[in-house]
């Protein structure tokens, strides 16, 4: 019992000591355009891959798998990651932590779950410096810009889900899209005759979103499931005045798991997302992940690759990415406190920008 | 064992998640947000209006320092004169307790003033003390007092010799200097001989002189008035019953401090003048555009004036003129705005374009839209230079400018 409770003490810590919440890992890619796009992934779904997040009740993914939540449950999940960014020769050494998931589900009547909770649909944390000149008054007069952003958007959600029989079950769930990002732009000179620039802005967001999905036993020990959401647009406010109108995407994904025993899994899953809507410098994405979880629900191992592609970039082709990911889980009190631990080694590339992540993840599950 | 594996892990964990470090160099158009700061360099040449030049703000006798100044010049010369007078006791003074005697005459006075300002290229100046009529008033001009000026002077001192002397005393006529190397001036200390340090008790024992200066090249300094102003020291012969005894009475301080000078300042004419004395401030109305104003960050204001004729004065004597903004616009009583000042040093001679920063003060119009959009010009020593500047008014060819630089509303929020 007493290392459960130096865990949770731990992954609490974790939890609260940052002031940075409604974060995902973000992303040099997702600068110039509408940010980096979040992972809608539990810790135990993204420890392997994110291949079971479509079959996972705590993963925000789909709402079809809350119909299996027989106890009230939530969960929280946070992550440290370093990011070396290589542009060109140049390589920066980056680091943040970031509290994508918190949820909370439970059963509200005997073929009804419900579930609320939020997370990162759209990272807007970035801090860029530029160093360049420009001519004013006949001179060449250098100076240094550092542009930042900090926040994100959110997705708040709320599901409800039903097993409509033992093979079957359905979910559905609208997704209010809010967030704020605190931005601003500082240009120095190196002639300190020119005054140094200095604008901030609150910028806030909103949109709105439908999701439903499906999950069918095809046989025992084979699930397929299936989801589609659709967000209307990103609307950016600063002040009283709306400063831009952002389509954004559809999507849609399927998966596949495949449990041959109790103590083995395995899934795939893939999905579509149609960025390209969101204007000039946007690709439209396939993502794809495999995965598989070993042992007991006391304490599996998972592992797990994904890749794909990411929804902003340079030039005429979307940026790809490739991760592998490994982790564990172990219950507490009687399988009343869940603790998950992963890392995942993600690589990037688009253009002459190649990232490389480790990131560090803790993920914590309550069923009081 | 387990709890401290898992203590540790706990540590390490936390010291990750407590360090953030986003920054990142741009590498643009690819990795940069899409906005971008944009700056803007704009001359407005014809936003400045209405400007004027009003004179008599600070006059001589009100300055802290009395000018002296021989300036041969093309046409005429600078010819600047201290006069001071100091009131004496009257005609007795205490020989005891109860009783009070004639003073008979003076033995000899000492008298200090100080050297406030001069140029350290001055060489072989010569300092010469006249009497002048004790009836010397604030509105003595140079030609009421120009016949005293041509009788003999009093005293003649030549301070580079002065200096020279060991312990820079002069042993012979009782002269010392000290040089206050903190403050920057010299302290000359005087004597007064009988005929020059008349004592003449029915007028009151009043005393006034005058000092004209020369020099080698460059004469041109100016006299401390007030804490630093001339003090009189007296040696008194007083009648005590049929015998004349020693009196030294306190010391006395100027009852007028002023000075005069040829060639009168000009008069003012249609061209935006600064400085001289009675010092001249003049006052540029500006049309700061609302597009400027409203919607921009200012990084940059300059005002350019061209000089309608060189800058006069003494050449050594530069003088700093700044540029302010005022609360509010009541002409030539408008009330300064003491808060910002923008500075910029006038050189006599001088007739290259004056730029001046004035950037504070726009971004501080920007930030106070009923803040009246108006520049003062004066000088930041008024009445203690010579040295005046004219520039071209806004009604004519060569204006007064104002270049703003500024930066846009950055594009937040535009992906």
């Amino acid at each position: 019992m007493r290392p459960a409770v130096g865990i949770a003490v731990v992954a609490m810590t974790l939890l609260t000591a940052s002031p940075r919440d409604l974060s995902a890992q973000d992303s040099q890619f997702g600068i110039r355009g509408l940010g980096t796009p979040g992972r809608w992934e539990s810790v135990r779904a993204r420890s392997s891959g994110g291949a079971f997040a479509p079959f996972d009740a705590l993963s925000p993914l789909m709402e079809a798998p809350l119909a299996d939540i027989s106890t009230l449950t939530a969960t929280a999940a946070g992550g440290t990651s370093h990011r070396d960014a290589q542009l060109g020769d140049t390589i920066t050494q980056l680091r943040a932590t970031r509290f994508p998931l918190m949820g909370v589900a439970g059963r509200v009547a005997p073929r009804l779950v419900i579930a609320g909770g939020f997370t990162t649909y759209l990272d807007r944390s970035w801090d860029v410096t530029l160093r360049d000149s420009t001519v004013l008054r006949g001179e060449l007069e250098r100076y240094r810009d550092e542009i930042t952003s900090d926040g994100s958007v959110g997705d708040i959600r709320l599901a409800a889900a039903s097993r409509l029989s033992r093979r079957f079950a359905i979910g559905a769930g609208i997704h209010i899209l809010a967030g704020s990002t605190r931005m601003t732009a500082v240009r120095r000179f190196d002639d300190s005759t020119f005054h140094t620039v200095g604008q901030v802005a609150e910028v806030r967001y909103d949109g709105f979103g439908v999701s439903g999905s499906v999950l069918i036993g095809v046989a025992p020990g084979l699930t397929i499931a299936g989801w589609a959401r659709a967000d209307n647009r990103l609307r950016a406010q600063v002040g009283d005045s709306t400063i831009a109108l952002t389509d954004l995407p559809r999507m849609a994904g399927a998966g596949l798991l495949l449990a041959p025993s109790p103590r083995v899994r395995f899934a795939g899953s893939a999905a579509w997302r149609a960025w390209s809507n969101a204007g000039p410098g946007a690709f439209d994405t396939w993502s794809w992940s495999a995965g598989a979880e070993f042992g007991s629900g006391r304490m599996p191992i998972r592992l797990g690759v994904r890749g794909g592609q990411l929804p902003f970039g340079p030039g005429t082709k979307a940026p790809t990415e490739f991760a592998a990911s490994a982790g564990t889980g172990r219950a507490f009190a009687q399988g009343r406190a869940l603790i998950d631990l992963g890392v995942e080694r993600l690589e990037r590339r688009g253009g002459i920008l190649t990232e490389r992540v480790w990131t560090v993840l803790v993920g914590l599950t309550v069923r009081p | 064992m387990t709890r401290r594996r898992l203590a540790l892990v706990g540590a390490v964990l936390l010291a990750a998640a407590c360090v953030e470090r986003l920054t990142a160099p741009g590498h643009c158009p690819d990795f940069c947000p899409s906005g971008q700061i944009t700056v803007v360099d704009t001359l407005l040449t014809t936003s400045i209006n209405r400007d004027s030049a009003y004179r008599g703000y600070v006059v001589s006798y009100q300055s802290p320092v009395m000018l002296a100044a021989f300036l041969p010049g093309a046409t005429d010369t600078l010819d600047g004169r201290p006069i001071f007078r100091f009131n004496g006791y009257g005609p007795r003074l205490p020989v005891s307790s109860v009783d009070t005697g004639q003073i008979l005459r003076a033995d000899s006075a000492r008298l200090q003033v100080y050297i406030v300002r001069r140029d350290t290229a001055t060489h072989n100046l010569r300092l010469q003390f006249y009497r002048l009529p004790t009836t010397i008033d604030t509105t003595t001009t140079f030609g009421a007092v120009a016949a005293p000026f041509t009788n003999a002077p009093v005293r003649t001192v030549n301070v580079d010799t002065l200096l020279a002397q060991p312990g820079r005393k002069d042993t012979v006529t009782g002269d010392s200097v000290v040089v206050d190397t903190v403050n920057h001036r010299w302290l000359l200390s005087l004597k007064f001989d009988t005929a020059a340090a008349r004592y003449v008790g029915t007028d009151s024992g009043a005393v006034a002189y005058g000092i004209r200066i020369a020099a080698d090249t460059l004469a041109s300094i100016a006299f401390g008035k007030g804490s630093v102003g001339p003090v009189l020291q007296w040696y008194l012969r007083v009648d005590s019953l049929g015998m004349p005894v020693a009196r030294k009475p306190g010391i006395l301080g100027t009852t007028l401090a002023n000075f005069v000078f040829t060639p009168p300042t000009a008069p003012l004419d249609s061209t935006l003048a600064v400085g001289g004395v009675p010092s001249a401030r003049s006052l540029l109305r500006v049309a700061f555009p609302k597009f400027i104003r409203d919607s921009s960050q200012i990084i940059r204001g300059t005002l350019f004036l061209v000089p309608a004729v060189a800058a006069r004065g003494a050449p050594a004597d530069s003088f700093v003129m700044e540029a302010r903004t005022v609360l509010a616009d009541f002409g030539r009583k408008s009330p300064i705005d003491a808060r910002l000042d923008d500075p910029i040093v006038i050189h006599p001679g001088a007739t290259d374009t004056i730029k001046i920063e004035v950037t504070n003060m726009l971004q501080l119009w920007a930030a106070d839209t009923t803040h009246p959009t108006v520049f003062l010009l004066r000088p930041r020593a008024e009445a203690q230079y010579f040295g005046e500047i004219r520039f071209y008014p806004s009604k004519a060819a060569l204006r007064p400018t104002l270049q703003i630089t500024y930066v846009k509303q950055f594009p937040f929020g535009v992906p």
